[in-house]
C-alpha cells in the first residue's frame, strides 16, 4: 500500500481509468451475451428491470443495522433471485438502476463505485441460467442448480468487490485499508442476506411451481 | 418525497428549461470533473458554483436542505471512521508527521484530518449538479434524456418502468409487512432477535416476488400489445428540441471535462496539502 | 365485414394437460356490441388472447383451427401488426397504465410507432377529450382514481385508431359507480365511431343494462349460449352455468314470471306488465325479517386520522359498533377512507383521536360505577400493536396471495398460532377445526399452490379464523372471484357468522352489502353518513349520491312500479332470494325491525 501511496500521482489516472476499463467490458460482454440470443432485449426483461428496479427501491428503506457502518439490507436479496429468473442482463442492471435511483432519491448522491457492486452480483447471480434446464419457474431447480447460485454469488461478490475497491481509492480517493474493512463488511452481510432471504427464496418458489401430481385428500 | 416518488420541483428558472438530457450531460461532466482532483480549493470552488447554480434554478432551500444536512452527517462519519482505521493515511501522501491525537502506536496526524476534510468536500462538491438534475427534472424526462446520451431505449424504457411503479410497489411492501406482522410475526427491533427478524423478512419475500412477476407479466402484455419494442428507435411525448441555450451548455460540459483531463495530465491531481 | 371470426378453434396451452378452448365456432360483425361472458377458468380469457394476438405470440401453446381478425390471420403477422387491428383493455388499470403522466400514457402507442412529438401532442389531446380527461392531462398516475386511469387506456387506445376494442373485465376493480362510468364511456365511444366492441365480463348485470347486441357464453372451453341478451335472460340460461341473472331477474322468476325474449326483459323498463304479479307476491308473502341484536364486541368512538399533520385527516370521527354474530359492511367511493379505517382498526395506523373498545358489552352491568367513559365489560384498546390486536381482530386482505406465505396448507392456517408460541396440540386442534369450518379440511396435506384462487381465499379466511378472533374484517372479500366461488365464499362466511364472531366486510359490491349484511356504515369524505340496514340506505337517493353508490335494479324496478316502502321492497327482494339469517339455523337473538330501527341514529340531515 505504501508504493501506492507513494506514486499516487502517476498510478492515479491509471488505476482510475482501469476501473472505469473493467466496467466497460463487462457492459459489452452483456451486450454480446444478449447479441448472441439472436434477439433483442424483450419487452418482458425490459419490465422485469423496472419492475426490480422498483421493488430493489422500495425495499432499500428496509435494513437492519448489525454494527457501526454496516446492515442487512433486505435489497440485496433481489439480485440473486432475479438473475435467477431473468438472467444475467436484468440482474445487472436492476442492480445498477435499482441502486443508483435509491441513492438519488434518498441522499441526493449517488455512490458509483458502489453501485457497481450491487450490479455485478445481480449480473453473476444471473450466470445460473447458463444451464439450459434451469427453470425455477416450472419447478426447476436441482441442489447443482442451488450449489451453483452460491458460487456464482461469490463470484459475483468478488468482482463486484473490486471494482468498488478501484473506483473508491481512485476515483473518489479512499483509503485502501479503509475500503477493505467496510468492503468486507458489506460483503459478509450481503452473504447473509443472500444465504437466508435470497436464494431460499428462488427454492421456496420453485418448489410452489412444480406440478402438484398424485394428491389425495386426507378424509 | 411526494406521493408519485420523484423530487421534482415545478418552478420557472433557466435550469428547468434546460432539455434533461443536457443536465445528464453536465452531472456526468461535472462528476468526471471532480473525480480527476483531490484538492480542498477545486473543491471548495466547485460547491461555490454548485450552491450559486441551485440558487438560479429556485428550489426552495427547504426541500434540499435535509439532503446538505446527510451529506454532512455521513462525511462526519466516513472521516471518523477513517481516522480510526488509517489514522496516518494522510501523512503517507505528504510525508509529514504532526501528531494530534494519540491512539497508542498510532496517532491521528493532522495531515490526516486534513484528508478527510478534502475528502468530504469532494463528496460534497458532487451534490449540487445531482440535485440540480434531481429536481428541476420532470421524471417523464429521465427516460428520453438517458435514450438521448446513448443509451438504448429499452433500457432507457426501463427507468422509467421503475419510477412508474416505486409507489405502487411500495404500498405492496407494506401491505404483505402489515398482514404478516399481523399474524405475529415479528419485525421490529425488540420483537425478536436479529437472525429471525431477518428470517422473517424471507417470508414476505416470496408473495412479494409472486405478485411482481405476475405484474412484470402483466405489464410486458399491455406494453406488447401496444406495439413496444416496434421499431428500431421511437419518439419521445415529453421531449422538446433543443434550443440554442441547451447547445451551449453542452458545449460548456464537454468544455469543463476536457479541462479536467488536460489539467490532470498537465499538472497533475496531486493531494493538495496548504501546511 | 367481419370483425373476427372463429372456425373450429382448439387450443391449449404448453404447460397444462388438458385444452382450454375446444372447437369455437363464433362470428363477431364489424360495430357490433358483443358481451362474453362465463366463470373462471371457463377459458373466455382465452378467448380474447386468441383475438388480440396473445395467442399465438406470448402464450404458447397447440393450436387448432383458424381465427380471422379483419380478414387476416393473426399467426401470419406479428404482435404488433395485430395492435393495429385491435385495442386492448386489460383489467389491471395499473398495470396497463405504463406512463409516468395521463398524456404520456396516451401517447405511448404512437411513441412506439415513431410519431413526431408535435404531431402526438395533438393526437394525446384529442383522445384525452374524448373520454373528458384533458384536464388531468399531466397528473401521475398515483393522482388518478381506478376509473379515471381506465378512460385514459380508453383514450391510449383511441389514438391508436383501430376497428376493434377489446376489454378484459373492465369493472373487476371499479367501484359501482365508476363502474357505471366506464361502462357509459365505451358505449359514447361506440356510438361515435361505430366500432366493434367486445367486452369480457362475469359482471352480467352492469353490462347488459347499457344495451349490448349479442352475449355469448362460454363454459369449459365451449361456446354455449350465443344470443341475444332477451333470449338470454328468457331462456334461463345463467345459473346452469353458475352465473349470476340481473337482481331483477331472478325476482321476476321468484315472482313465477315466465318472460319469452319478446318481452324483451333485458331493458328494465320493459318489466313494467309483471307489477301486478310482483306486488301481489310481496304483499301476500309474509316474510318476517329477522335481525339479530346481540352484544356490542368492537366500538368505535369517534376516531380520527391523518397521515400527516398539516393534512386533513382521512377519516374523522368515525363512530360505529360491531355485535357478536353480526355482518357490517362498510361501503363508500373509492378514497372515501374504507382502507385508512380498516388499518386504523387492526392497528396499522395509529389513530390520533378516538377510541376503540373490545371485549362482550354487558347491557346489564350497572353505568357509572366505574369510569363512565368505557363502556362496561369492554376494554380501551388504543394501545394495543397490530401484533396484540391480531388475537382479537383478524383482518384478511383481498387479495390472498398477498397473505400466504408458506407452501402447505396446513402449514399456513396454523403461522400464526406457531408465531404466537402456541402449543403444539393446542394448534393442531384449532387448526383442524379452522379448516373444518372453511370446508378445507381433506386438503389440509396439499401444498396451496394446488388452490383455486377462491379456495386460497377460504385458507386465508382459516388462517385468520385459527388465531380465535373475536371480529374478523375483510377487504373487499369477494374480488376476483366469480358468482359460484363468490355465493359458496359467503356461505362460508355466513357459517362463521352464526359461530358469534363479528364480522366487518369492506366492499363496493353493493349486492354483496344487500344479500349477506345485517347492517352498513357509509363512508364518505372519511366521514360516516349512514349507519342502518343496507336495504334502507340503498332505497335512500340522498345517500347514494353522496357516497357514489349504484342504484341496485330492484331499487329502480320498485320506483317503476311505484312502491312507496322502497327499503321493505329491497329488503324483501334480497333476503328471500339469497340468504338465510342466524335466527333460523337457532343461533342469535333477534328483535322487532321497528325497535331496531329506532335504536339505529342515521347522522344524515
Amino acid at each position: 500500500m505504501d508504493k501506492l501511496s507513494g506514486s499516487f500521482v502517476s498510478l492515479i489516472s491509471k488505476q482510475g481509468i482501469t476501473a472505469v476499463a473493467i466496467a466497460v467490458v463487462l457492459c459489452i460482454i452483456i451486450a454480446l451475451f444478449n447479441k448472441k440470443k439472436g434477439r433483442k432485449m424483450s419487452t418482458k426483461t425490459v419490465v422485469a428491470i423496472g419492475v426490480g428496479a422498483a421493488l430493489y427501491a422500495a425495499l432499500s428503506a428496509i435494513s437492519i443495522p448489525v454494527g457501526p457502518n454496516t446492515s442487512f439490507r433486505i435489497a440485496i436479496a433481489l439480485l440473486p433471485i432475479f438473475g435467477a429468473f431473468f438472467g444475467p442482463a436484468a440482474g445487472f442492471l436492476i442492480g445498477f438502476i435499482g441502486h443508483a435511483l435509491n441513492d438519488a432519491f434518498m441522499y441526493g448522491n449517488i455512490w458509483w463505485s458502489w453501485v457497481f457492486l450491487s450490479a455485478m452480483m445481480g449480473l453473476f447471480g444471473g450466470f445460473v441460467c447458463f444451464d439450459r434446464k434451469f427453470d425455477p419457474l416450472n419447478g426447476i431447480c436441482t441442489k447443482v442448480h442451488i450449489g451453483l447460485m452460491y458460487l456464482w454469488s461469490l463470484i459475483g461478490m468478488f468482482v463486484g468487490s473490486v471494482i468498488a475497491y478501484l473506483g473508491d481509492v481512485y476515483l473518489y480517493g479512499e483509503p485502501s485499508e479503509k475500503l477493505f474493512v467496510q468492503i468486507t463488511a458489506a460483503n459478509l452481510s450481503n452473504l447473509v442476506v443472500i444465504a437466508v432471504i435470497g436464494i431460499p427464496a428462488v427454492i421456496l418458489i420453485a418448489k410452489s411451481k412444480a406440478r402438484n401430481q398424485g394428491l389425495k385428500k386426507d378424509f | 418525497m411526494s406521493k408519485s416518488g420523484s423530487l421534482y420541483i415545478e418552478r420557472d428558472s433557466l435550469f428547468h428549461g434546460l432539455d434533461g438530457s443536457i443536465k445528464l450531460l453536465m452531472l456526468i461532466a461535472w462528476t468526471g470533473f471532480v473525480f480527476a482532483f483531490m484538492d480542498a480549493r477545486v473543491f471548495l470552488g466547485m460547491i461555490l458554483i454548485g450552491l450559486g447554480i441551485l440558487k438560479l434554478s429556485k428550489l426552495p432551500a427547504k426541500a434540499i436542505w435535509p439532503l446538505f444536512v446527510f451529506i454532512f452527517v455521513f462525511t462526519l462519519f466516513n472521516s471518523v471512521f477513517l481516522l480510526l482505521i488509517t489514522p496516518e493515511y494522510g501523512s503517507k501522501l505528504t510525508g509529514s508527521y504532526t501528531d494530534l491525537i494519540s491512539l497508542g502506536v498510532y496517532s491521528i496526524t493532522l495531515e490526516t484530518v486534513f484528508y478527510c476534510f478534502t475528502l468530504s468536500l469532494k463528496y460534497i462538491a458532487i451534490m449540487p449538479i445531482t440535485i440540480l438534475f434531481l429536481f428541476t427534472t420532470h421524471p417523464s424526462n429521465f427516460a428520453s434524456s438517458l435514450n438521448r446520451v446513448g443509451v438504448p431505449y429499452r433500457i432507457a424504457y426501463a427507468v422509467s418502468i421503475a419510477l412508474r411503479y416505486i409507489p405502487d410497489v411500495k404500498t405492496e411492501v407494506e401491505n404483505i409487512i402489515n398482514a404478516q406482522e399481523a399474524r405475529g410475526v415479528a419485525f421490529r427491533k425488540g420483537d425478536a432477535g436479529l437472525g429471525t427478524r431477518l428470517k422473517n423478512y424471507a417470508t414476505v419475500m416470496v408473495p412479494l416476488l409472486l405478485s411482481s412477476f405476475n405484474r412484470i407479466e402483466v405489464v410486458s402484455n399491455a406494453m406488447d400489445l401496444r406495439g413496444f419494442g416496434k421499431n428500431k428507435s421511437r419518439t419521445w411525448y415529453q421531449r422538446k428540441k433543443y434550443t440554442g441555450l441547451d447547445m451551449s451548455f453542452a458545449a460548456l460540459s464537454f468544455a469543463v471535462l476536457a479541462a479536467g483531463i488536460v489539467i490532470k495530465l498537465t499538472i497533475g491531481a496531486v493531494y493538495w496539502y496548504p501546511f | 365485414m367481419k370483425s373476427v371470426v372463429f372456425e373450429d378453434v382448439s387450443f391449449q396451452y404448453g404447460n397444462l394437460d388438458q385444452p382450454t378452448l375446444h372447437h369455437i365456432d363464433l362470428v363477431i360483425d364489424e360495430g357490433e356490441k358483443v358481451l362474453i361472458t362465463g366463470k373462471s377458468g371457463s377459458g373466455k380469457s382465452t378467448l380474447a388472447h386468441c383475438i388480440n394476438g396473445l395467442i399465438p405470440f406470448t402464450y404458447k401453446g397447440e393450436f387448432k383451427g383458424r381465427v380471422l381478425v379483419n380478414g387476416k390471420e393473426p399467426s401470419q403477422l406479428s404482435l404488433f401488426a395485430m395492435g393495429t387491428q385491435v385495442g386492448s383493455i386489460l383489467q389491471d388499470q395499473d398495470c396497463q397504465f405504463v406512463g409516468l403522466s395521463a398524456g404520456e400514457d396516451v401517447a405511448f402507442a404512437l411513441e412506439n410507432d415513431c410519431v413526431a412529438p408535435e404531431e402526438m401532442q395533438v393526437a394525446v389531446d384529442i383522445a384525452l377529450q374524448q373520454v373528458d380527461m384533458l384536464p388531468h392531462k399531466n397528473h401521475p398516475p398515483q393522482s388518478l382514481s381506478g376509473g379515471q386511469k381506465q378512460k385514459v387506456a380508453i383514450a391510449g387506445i383511441l389514438a391508436m385508431d383501430v376497428p376493434i376494442l377489446l376489454f378484459d373485465e373492465p369493472l373487476a376493480n371499479l367501484d359501482p359507480a365508476s363502474g357505471k362510468k366506464a361502462m357509459e364511456t365505451i358505449l359514447d365511444i361506440h356510438g361515435k365511431t361505430g366500432k366493434t366492441i367486445i367486452v369480457i365480463e362475469h359482471r352480467i348485470e352492469d353490462v347488459l343494462e347499457h344495451g349490448f347486441d349479442r352475449v355469448v357464453v362460454v363454459d369449459d372451453g365451449k361456446i354455449v349460449f350465443n344470443g341475444t341478451p332477451d333470449r338470454l335472460l328468457a331462456e334461463d340460461v345463467l345459473p346452469g352455468y353458475g352465473l349470476r341473472q340481473p337482481l331483477y331477474v331472478e325476482m321476476l322468476k321468484l315472482c313465477g314470471v315466465a318472460a319469452r325474449e319478446e318481452d324483451r326483459i333485458s331493458v328494465l323498463e320493459n318489466t313494467v306488465k309483471y307489477k301486478d304479479q310482483v306486488l301481489k307476491k310481496y304483499m301476500e308473502d309474509r316474510f318476517t325479517d329477522q335481525r339479530p341484536n346481540n352484544r356490542t364486541i368492537l366500538k368505535l368512538q369517534g376516531v380520527s386520522f391523518r397521515y400527516f399533520k398539516e393534512d386533513p385527516y382521512t377519516i374523522e370521527d368515525v363512530s360505529f359498533d360491531v355485535k357478536e354474530g353480526e355482518m357490517l359492511a362498510i361501503v363508500g367511493n373509492n378514497g372515501a377512507g374504507k382502507s385508512t379505517l380498516l388499518k386504523a382498526i387492526s392497528g396499522i395506523a395509529k389513530y390520533q383521536n378516538g377510541s376503540i373498545y373490545y371485549g362482550a358489552e354487558n347491557q346489564q352491568g350497572e353505568a357509572g360505577n366505574e369510569s363512565s367513559s368505557s363502556p362496561v365489560g369492554m376494554q380501551r384498546i388504543d394501545t394495543w400493536t397490530a401484533k396484540q390486536r391480531a388475537l382479537a381482530i383478524g383482518f384478511v386482505m383481498q387479495n390472498p396471495n398477498h397473505m400466504i406465505t408458506k407452501d402447505m396448507i396446513y402449514d399456513e392456517v396454523a403461522f400464526g398460532l406457531r408465531n404466537f408460541g402456541v402449543g403444539k396440540e393446542e394448534t393442531d386442534r384449532r387448526v383442524k377445526e379452522a379448516l373444518k369450518i372453511c370446508g378445507l379440511y381433506e386438503y389440509r396435506n396439499w401444498p396451496v399452490s394446488s388452490l383455486s384462487y377462491g379456495q386460497k381465499k377460504r385458507v386465508t379466511i382459516a388462517s385468520i379464523l385459527s388465531m380465535g378472533p373475536k371480529v374478523i374484517i375483510l377487504d373487499e372479500p369477494t374480488a376476483g372471484q366469480d358468482y359460484t366461488s363468490y355465493r359458496e365464499f359467503m356461505s362460508y362466511l355466513d357459517q362463521i357468522k352464526c359461530s358469534g364472531i363479528g364480522i366487518i366486510l369492506i366492499t363496493h359490491d353493493m349486492h354483496l352489502a344487500l344479500e349477506y349484511a345485517d347492517s352498513g356504515v357509509v363512508l364518505s369524505g372519511g366521514r360516516v353518513i349512514a349507519k342502518d340496514y343496507m336495504d334502507r340506505i340503498l332505497a335512500d337517493n340522498w345517500i347514494i349520491g353522496k357516497a357514489n353508490l349504484k342504484h341496485t335494479s330492484i331499487e329502480r324496478m320498485g320506483r317503476l312500479f311505484g312502491v312507496e316502502d322502497l327499503s321493505s321492497f329491497i329488503a324483501y327482494f334480497t333476503r328471500r332470494v339469497t340468504s338465510k339469517t342466524c335466527a333460523e339455523t337457532g343461533s342469535g337473538k333477534s328483535e322487532s325491525r321497528q325497535a331496531a330501527a329506532e335504536r339505529e341514529e342515521v347522522s344524515h340531515e
